[in-house]
């Protein structure tokens, strides 16, 4: 497979073979009618896109730790940019994806010469891009802790949970902790915490609230520096995951 | 002087119309959204800007005099253009949508208790619908619509039986920024009125092609904005019944609506000002005054000849385009050069963004009219307005740039 600057100058080429416009859209139009098929099924809202004139669907899936995108949308130039944007980056690892800075967007004026709605859509489009690949590609994984790092490390640790152990579900009277919302937390060598966590359904109308006061009550432990939250609802939680102490607590076991 | 020359010599009063649009002759036809602006216009606001500016009504220094001359006379060109019974029926604000949510407020909060109706029509521009929503969830009262038929035509035969008495207000749009069908205003007036119920009419589009005599029509308000009769952007005109303005409580509070202040409490100033808080948008609303000079000129008889023509040709292209259109007039029907349509197998977004291009510039999406989509059953359309302005030669372009569009995307 060709690198990703490779992929990217391709493009910028292909692109450049046409003076006018109106053949660059011809282009366009030919790269969207050529778009795999994009399931009718998977046009749910979470995989539409904001802030596009025409309706864009966006999704992801990781094969042998490579991201690949499939999109749709009911208008064919918008079809054919988001078709340019997926040959470039589909089947790349997923940090290398999340890394890039999308510049080449720029090099071949897909932005100048689209309406502002359409740019908006296309600003939209390379953030959805960039948000998927980030979600897929953690942050603390590329870490080598030596037993000096842990040993730092294993006291924040303990404060990060009491501090989690301070936040409440607003409708159970137990810890999120205990609740066994956090699926994951990771403290790389720069003391920034990466918290993954869920709520008991995904209609919970104070999760905002819960977030945000995860986030302030895990960056206010001494020594951290940073806190980011990641929502998720994979898997979905269940009450296999309380803890023996929520589980005694809501007389589960009794 | 020969009929060609008609629409040229009007082209000479619109700068932006000798402009390029990736090097080929801009082609404008959005001007339902808002129409270009008229050299005397800007003329107008800059001589107020360097020549005249001072805050109105206040100051008894000479600029102060001049501003408000030419404000106030705007008030007077205004009222003889629509023919409203006086001037203190005419208030300023800054648009049709400024000028509705005015009504909504005002005159909800005297008329409107819980358990009340109002009603909207299904095709109505969202400024004339949401200030209804919101004024509904303040008071508890519910929004009833009146339907739109098939070929986009307001059911004006079942709006007498969709008036209860709980019904208090009824406003709907002159001519629909979407169908461009003139609707029967004055017929829709005298049924609410036999009702006993006040009528709102949202004149945006309706101000634009049709001769409006307020008085004639009899509805109780009638809103419209400046920049669509190519005065300056921001500049607007509420039109009420004095009996209703009257009994309308202040918009906005602050200078110049007020007569005395205490506090203990503030009496209001008399009308217009008591509509008009703050300082006006004293430089833009004199444009108006040009504007209304244009819009007269524009009923020469040969000019209307000319403009007539281009309308037929557009009118006979459409038709035989395999194409949608919506709001299709029965007969003599009067309709707006406005035409909005749909293609089977070509989005219309991809439509507008060939089309400009090839510098033609028209709308395309849900243009503000949510509703009247989903009536249709479509996620958008392309719309294409036209102005006095534009030429033969710009429509002919506008249907071989159309074809080749289909073309592509087809």
């Amino acid at each position: 497979m060709i690198t990703l600057e490779e992929a990217k100058k391709a493009v910028i080429e292909d692109f450049s073979m046409y003076d006018e416009w109106l053949d660059k859209y011809e282009y366009l139009i030919e790269l969207g009618k050529n778009l795999e098929p994009y399931p009718d099924e998977d046009k749910t809202d979470d995989k539409l896109i904001k802030g596009c004139q025409s309706r864009v669907w966006l999704d992801a899936g990781i094969e042998d730790g490579k991201l690949f995108f499939k999109a749709d949308s009911d208008a064919i130039i918008t079809k054919g940019i988001i078709s340019l944007l997926i040959s470039v980056y589909s089947g790349r690892e997923p940090k290398e994806i999340a890394g890039d800075d999308f510049g080449f967007i720029n090099e071949i004026g897909l932005k100048e010469n689209l309406s502002p709605t359409r740019a908006n859509g296309l600003v939209s489009m390379i953030a959805r891009i960039k948000e998927l690949a980030e979600s897929y590609s953690s942050p603390k994984d590329d870490e080598v802790l030596t037993a000096e790092d842990a040993k730092e490390l294993a006291p924040l640790y303990d404060n990060v949970v009491l501090a989690l152990k301070q936040v409440y579900d607003p409708e159970i009277p137990v810890n999120i902790y205990d609740l066994g919302l956090i699926y994951e937390l990771v403290i790389n060598k720069k003391h920034e915490a990466f918290i993954k966590m869920t709520f008991t359904a995904p209609t919970c109308p104070m999760a905002d609230e819960v977030l945000a006061e995860v986030k302030k009550n895990v960056a206010d432990v001494p020594g951290i520096k940073a806190c980011e939250v990641e929502l998720t609802f994979e898997p979905p939680w269940d009450q296999s995951m309380l803890s023996e102490e929520a589980r005694v607590d809501l007389g589960l076991d009794g | 002087m020969n009929r060609q020359m008609r629409i040229q010599d009007i082209r000479q009063m619109f700068p932006a119309l000798s402009k390029s649009i990736y090097g080929k002759p801009l082609v404008y036809f959005d001007n339902a959204a808002t129409a270009q602006r008229l050299k005397s216009a800007v003329n107008k606001m800059e001589s107020l800007a360097y020549e005249s500016n001072a805050n109105i009504h206040r100051a008894v220094h000479k600029l102060a005099a001049e501003a408000t001359e030419e404000y106030e006379s705007t008030r007077d060109a205004v009222k003889d253009y629509i023919n409203a019974g006086s001037r203190e029926e005419i208030i300023f604000t800054s648009g049709t949508t400024a000028s509705i949510n005015l009504v909504a407020f005002s005159l909800g909060e005297v008329l409107i208790h819980e358990g009340d109706e109002i009603i909207v029509s299904e095709e109505e521009h969202h400024s004339n619908i949401v200030p209804w929503q919101m004024l509904c969830q303040r008071k508890g009262a519910s929004l009833k619509v009146l339907g739109v038929d098939d070929e986009g035509h307001l059911k004006v035969e079942e709006l007498e039986s969709l008036i209860t008495e709980r019904t208090k207000l009824v406003a709907v749009t002159h001519v629909s920024n979407v169908l461009g069908i003139v609707n029967p205003v004055k017929r829709i007036v005298s049924i609410c009125h036999s009702r006993g119920c006040p009528i709102l009419v949202d004149g945006a589009q309706g101000i634009v092609h049709e001769r409006v005599d307020v008085q004639d029509l009899d509805c109780d308000f009638y809103a419209f904005s400046g920049h669509k009769i190519y005065a300056a952007t921001g500049t607007g005109v509420l039109y009420g019944k004095k009996k209703w303005l009257e009994k309308m409580v202040p918009y906005q509070g602050g200078g110049e609506m007020i007569a005395t202040v205490k506090f203990s409490g503030t009496t209001y100033a008399p009308l217009p000002g008591k509509f008009e808080a703050g300082t006006q948008n004293i430089n833009a609303i004199p444009t108006l005054k040009p504007a209304i000079e244009f819009m007269k000129l524009l009923r020469d008889k040969e000019l209307q000849d000319e403009i007539k023509m281009v309308k037929e040709y557009m009118e006979r292209s459409f038709a035989s385009l395999r194409i949608t259109t919506y709001g299709v007039p029965r007969g003599t029907e009067p309709k707006v050069p406005l035409y909005s349509f749909t293609v089977e197998g070509a989005h219309h977004e991809d439509l507008a963004l060939i089309l400009d291009k090839m510098g033609v510039a028209v709308r395309s999406g849900q243009m503000c009219a949510e509703p009247i989509m989903d009536r249709f059953g479509v996620t958008g359309m392309v719309r294409v307005s036209l102005a006095p302005y534009n030429t033969m030669e710009e429509a002919e372009y506008f249907f071989k740039s159309l074809e080749k569009a289909i073309s592509m995307l087809v």
